[in-house]
């Protein structure tokens, strides 16, 4: 294996790993910091599948829209807007 | 370029004391930026971890903070060289922006990253073994034990302040 398919390989390793710590998981909030892990595996292996200028946009675009939504769970679990 | 085992833990090692140094620098674990990252560390704290790590974990989670900028850098460089981090930077300077962060360590980190990316594949090393590598450094962090990941970042935090 090249160094790409190993990165890919670790990409999708923990990319399952981290899924499964989001299922066995109860309490909502606690879920959050590991589907962070997994967008990380996730961006990355876009990045290493997609080799092109817009890969890199692919790639941040779907971390950035992942970071989000997991704040704006965050947000509504600890009451909304009205305590920013 | 054969994806050396040795190659990728040097890489984790590298990214993991690149975005937590910054990330500390730029004191994500004095507080909570935002409700979300307050509520999450409250969680954090109420499972027997602490609760200042338990910010940077918060903070991690809510906006693409050094960790984000490390990996972004690292695809970019894998993909366009410095121009490529670069680009990944500012994308996490519009991120930061989209998700109500105030702060810089984001784009500090992916600058930092793209320099350092690109210095070692000067050494033999591959672009991609650092996007390997910062997945394994978030792994360490974010998705193995919150309880001491959180003590953990609170002990460096405390020196942080010391």
């Amino acid at each position: 294996m090249n160094a790409d398919e190993v990165a890919l390989f670790i990409c999708a390793a923990v990319a399952a790993y981290a899924a499964v710590r989001i299922l066995l998981e109860k309490n909502t909030l606690r879920k959050l910091p590991f589907l962070n892990v997994l967008s990380f595996a996730v961006a990355g292996a876009i990045a290493l599948l997609l080799p092109h200028p817009l890969g890199i946009i692919a790639a941040a675009a779907y971390f950035i829209g992942s970071t989000l939504e997991s704040n704006a769970i965050a947000s509504t679990y600890a009451g909304g807007i009205r305590q920013q | 370029m054969t994806g050396d085992p040795l190659h990728i833990l040097i890489a984790a090692a590298v990214s993991w004391i690149n975005f937590v140094t910054i990330d500390l620098i730029f004191r994500l674990p004095e507080r909570g930026g935002v409700s979300g990252a307050r509520e999450i560390a409250r969680q954090i704290e109420d499972g027997g971890g602490d609760l200042h790590g338990g910010y940077m974990m918060g903070n991690i989670v809510s906006s693409p903070d050094a960790s984000a900028g490390t990996l972004l850098a690292a695809c970019g460089v894998y993909i366009a060289g410095i121009p490529g981090g670069i680009l990944a930077a500012l994308l996490v300077y519009v991120g930061n922006r989209i998700c109500h962060d105030p702060g810089y360590a984001g784009t500090t980190g992916a600058l930092t990253a793209t320099f350092i990316v690109y210095g070692f594949t000067l050494f033999g090393f591959a672009a991609a073994e650092f996007i390997a590598g910062m997945v394994i450094a978030i792994l360490t962090i974010q998705g193995i034990s919150a309880v001491h990941a959180s003590r953990l970042l609170s002990i460096l935090w405390r020196w942080r302040r010391a």
